[in-house]
Parts: C-alpha cells; structure tokens; sequence
C-alpha cells in the first residue's frame, strides 16, 4: 500500500471506530501503529499530561518493557517532555554520546538502538494535552511531508482523545484525559494478571487482551476491567495470533 | 510542569498536621486547596457501599448523610466509575436524584462535584466537593480537583498498607504517579498470592516499606521474577539477591 492509501484506510477505520463507541487506548495504540508504517519510523507512543502536567505514557507501537521503559523516563526528561512544554515540534533530533541534553534518556535510547528523535504536539484549543514521539534506528532526516502526515496523525490522536464531547471545556478535557490515563494503568494491572497466569510475557498478555476484544467487540479497558475484577479468568482469553489486523 | 500545585497540598498537610494532635484529615485538605465551600470523602467497601472516612465541616457532613440515607447521589455515582458535575442544583434538568438535589439545596448546597477516588481498576471511594453558589470550577480548580482525588487515592493506600499517614507527603513527593510497572507487579502479585490487586498493592507497598525499598525498585523485581509472593507459605521469597534493591 502506498502512503496516501495507507492514510485513507487508517482515516476510514477511525472514522469507523469513532462513531460507535469506541475504547481510547486502542485507538491510540492503531494510531501509533499507522505512524510507523506511513512515516518510516521504527516506534511510536503517545504520551498525555497528568492532572499535574506531568506526561504520562498510554499507547504505542510496541508495549515491550524496554520501550515503555523509554517512555517512562520521559516523565522526567526528553524530547516528549521538551516538546509537551514548548508546545513545538521536534523533529529530525540525532540523538549522539556527546549530546547533554537529557542525560537519562539518551544514553538509554541508544543502547537500544535508536538513533533519531521527533516529536510532535498534541494541541488542542491553544492547550497542550500531550505529544506524539516517534524513535528512528537510523540516521536520515525525516522530509517536510513527513512531518506533516505526523502531524495529521497527532491531531487524530487528539481528536479521539474527546471521544464523544461536542462542547469542551476544561472540566470535560480534564475528564477526557483523566480517563485516557486510568485506561492505561487498568491495562497495566491486568497485563500483569494475565502474565502471571499464563507465564507470558508483557507483550503478548497486551496482544492477547486486545486479540480478544476485538474477537468478541469488546472495549479494551472494560475487558481489562473484567480481569482484574476476576469475572474472567486469563486462561480464558483468546489466544493472540500473530495476523490480527493491526 | 505544573508540580507547585502538589507541593501547595503537602504544604496544607504538613500545617494541618502541625496544628492538630490528631494529625490532618483528607478533606480538610481537600477544601482549602479546591478553594470551595466543603468537602467529603467516601470510602467503598468490598460490597460496594460507601462509608463516610470525613468531611470538612457541618454542611458536607449532612450532605454525606444524606448521600449514604438515600443511597444515590454524586458520591455513588462517580465512586462507580465518571466523574460528575452539577454547576446549579436549582435550575438542572436531570430527572436523577430529585430527592438528593432538593435536600442538598435546603442543606445550603447550590454546585455540588464528585470524583471518582481510583488506581486502575482499583475504586476506593469518592471525594465530593461543593458551593454555595452556583457556576461552573474554573480551569484551576477543575485540574485541582483531579489531582486531589489522585493524591487521596495514594494517601488511601497507603492507610491501608501501614494504617498511618505521616511521612505520606515525603513519599508521595516526586512520585506523584506510579510507574507503569508498579500496576503490572500488582497484578502479578494478585494472582501469586489469590488477592485482589487492591489488597497486591497494599501489600506491595507494605513489602516495600518492610525491606527500605522504593515501591518501584520492588515492583521492577517483582515483574522481572526477581522477588515472588509464595502462596502457600505466605512468605515473600527473594531469587536473586536483595543487595539489588536498585534500578
């Protein structure tokens, strides 16, 4: 698929996923997956601000320990961080040894293998509410029609952050983004159910989880929900298999 | 990053505690840092009732009351999941509760707000905020208010990990949230010892304080199989050495 193509399947499926209820982690967690196939990035996440305006990671390409791992020493510093603050992208940083700006991140970043930053704000009404990162295993610039189709995808993501309201003030954004943020810990909670169950690891009971809510229609964070409160057990999920549509 | 504001809570609790010999309570707290007319906290029990833990003055008291009599209300419903707002209890359209609202307004309420009281899929309670006046919280109060019901749900844990409060301001500073992988050692921890991941993380927490550990130190060990749960010795058992209590 080409990349025009590419992004009017991913619109269509959101719009799709848009109208009827829909869970917000999973469509964050399509979107970053949409990023790395359309702008030749290597991973992708999204982070939200906190009550405190602190980021707070909810969704990426990858839920592998290392990865998220990155994403949580973003609380503290790195591009996200930066980029949350200024409001501004960042686009094309390389990260390198000599580069002091985030001391925590970038020696970590590197050792796994990554070699260039961006990232991209999500803003909203002149507000701020997160930013979209996007990590590079090569060198390379990305193109200014790069940029931009990110850029698309980070509005998406801000836009499906609002699910359902048509008016937003402060109090419902901060109830959309409180939301979004108790989604992500009850996945959490139950990810470790479901490993500890099933002797998986993070990754796959992420992938199991999802694999058996859009087997049975079911939103993610209920289903999680489900397991945590022990109505099902993780022996019982679907088993993830690898050609799940994305 | 907007972390003044959490130091403005430890700073209330910390003069709280300071002026009073029984220590300070949440929603004393959570009334002068909202900057609203009262306030009070429920907490949920494991049949899901609510039971009152405080309340910041008279009029919230009776409000609790009458909630906990009536058994509906903002309370009940924001412990159950959604937050919920009503700027103007006179003028609202909603057919809910129409005995609490006409009661609240006689009681001297005129906006009431409530806040679900959560760490994931675990519910505590709820905090309910009001006002004598009606309109909506501004920006502030609103991102206040959230963040409040954030902290009382780690003061809550930590109650019911230790059944005290003091030194919670030192811990919960620069920690405001928990990392990821503390709710994935929850989980583990639930199904290791057949618990709720509600009493996992109490006892997570309690383990942590036990051996001097940093809740998230403890939490990386637990997920990377380093330090299990034995269910049936009930014992904590330690795979590799514990000189690693270090990430």
């Amino acid at each position: 698929m080409n990349r025009e193509s590419l992004l009017i399947a991913t619109l269509v499926e959101l719009a799709d996923n848009l109208v009827d209820d829909y869970d917000v982690i999973d469509v964050l967690t399509v979107l970053t997956h949409r990023c790395v196939d359309a702008v030749d990035v290597d991973a992708a996440g999204v982070m939200l601000a906190s009550p405190i305006g602190e980021l707070q990671f909810v969704a990426s390409s990858s839920e592998s320990m290392t990865i998220l791992e990155l994403f949580q020493i973003q609380t503290n510093e790195g591009p996200c961080v930066d980029c949350f603050h200024d409001g501004l992208a960042i686009t094309n940083h390389a990260l390198s040894e000599s580069d002091g700006r985030w001391p925590l991140f970038t020696p970590r970043a590197l050792a796994l293998g990554f070699r260039a930053v961006h990232s991209l704000p999500m803003r909203l009404r002149g507000r701020t509410i997160g930013a979209l990162n996007l990590f590079r295993t090569h060198q390379g610039t990305l193109s200014e029609d790069d940029v931009i189709v990110a850029q698309g995808l980070a509005d998406v993501a801000t836009i499906a952050i609002l699910q359902h309201r048509s008016s937003l003030d402060a109090s419902a954004l901060n109830f959309q983004l409180n939301n979004a943020l108790n989604s992500r810990v009850i996945i959490e909670q139950a990810k470790g159910m479901i490993c500890q169950s099933t002797s998986c690891d993070m990754d796959e009971a992420f992938n199991r989880l999802r694999a058996h809510a859009r087997n049975h229609n079911e939103g993610l964070t209920t289903l999680a929900t489900r397991v945590v409160a022990t109505s099902i057990a993780p022996n019982d999920l679907d088993i993830w298999v690898k050609t799940i549509p994305e | 990053m907007n972390v003044q504001r959490l130091l403005d809570i430890y700073a209330i609790m910390e003069r709280l505690e300071r002026e009073s010999a029984e220590g300070f309570a949440l929603c004393a707290v959570a009334a002068e840092f909202t900057a609203l007319d009262g306030a009070g906290i429920a907490l949920m029990s494991e049949s899901d009732a609510l039971t009152s833990l405080c309340t910041s003055n008279f009029a919230a008291g009776a409000l609790m009351d009458l909630e906990l009599t009536l058994g509906e209300g903002p309370m009940v419903d924001a412990s159950r999941g959604d937050a919920f707002e009503d700027t103007d209890l006179r003028e609202t359209t909603s057919s809910e509760w129409t005995i609490y609202r006409s009661e609240a307004v006689a009681l001297g309420a005129r906006a009431i707000f409530a806040y679900p009281v959560r760490l994931g899929a675990i519910r505590f309670g709820a905090l309910s905020l009001f006002r004598t006046s009606p309109g909506p919280l501004n920006a502030q109060q609103s991102s206040d208010a959230y963040l409040m019901a954030s902290v009382i749900g780690r003061a809550i844990l930590a109650e019911q990990a230790e059944g005290s409060l003091v030194g919670l301001a030192g811990e919960l500073n620069g920690e405001s949230m928990l990392d990821f992988w503390v709710h994935q050692a929850a989980g583990m921890l639930a199904v290791q010892g057949s618990m709720s991941v509600k009493d996992a993380l109490a006892f997570l927490r309690a383990r942590a304080i036990g051996v001097g550990s940093q809740l998230s130190v403890l939490a990386d060990r637990v997920v990377t199989g380093a330090t299990r749960f034995d269910s049936t010795t009930r014992e904590w058992i330690d795979e590799t050495a514990v000189g690693h209590y270090e990430r």
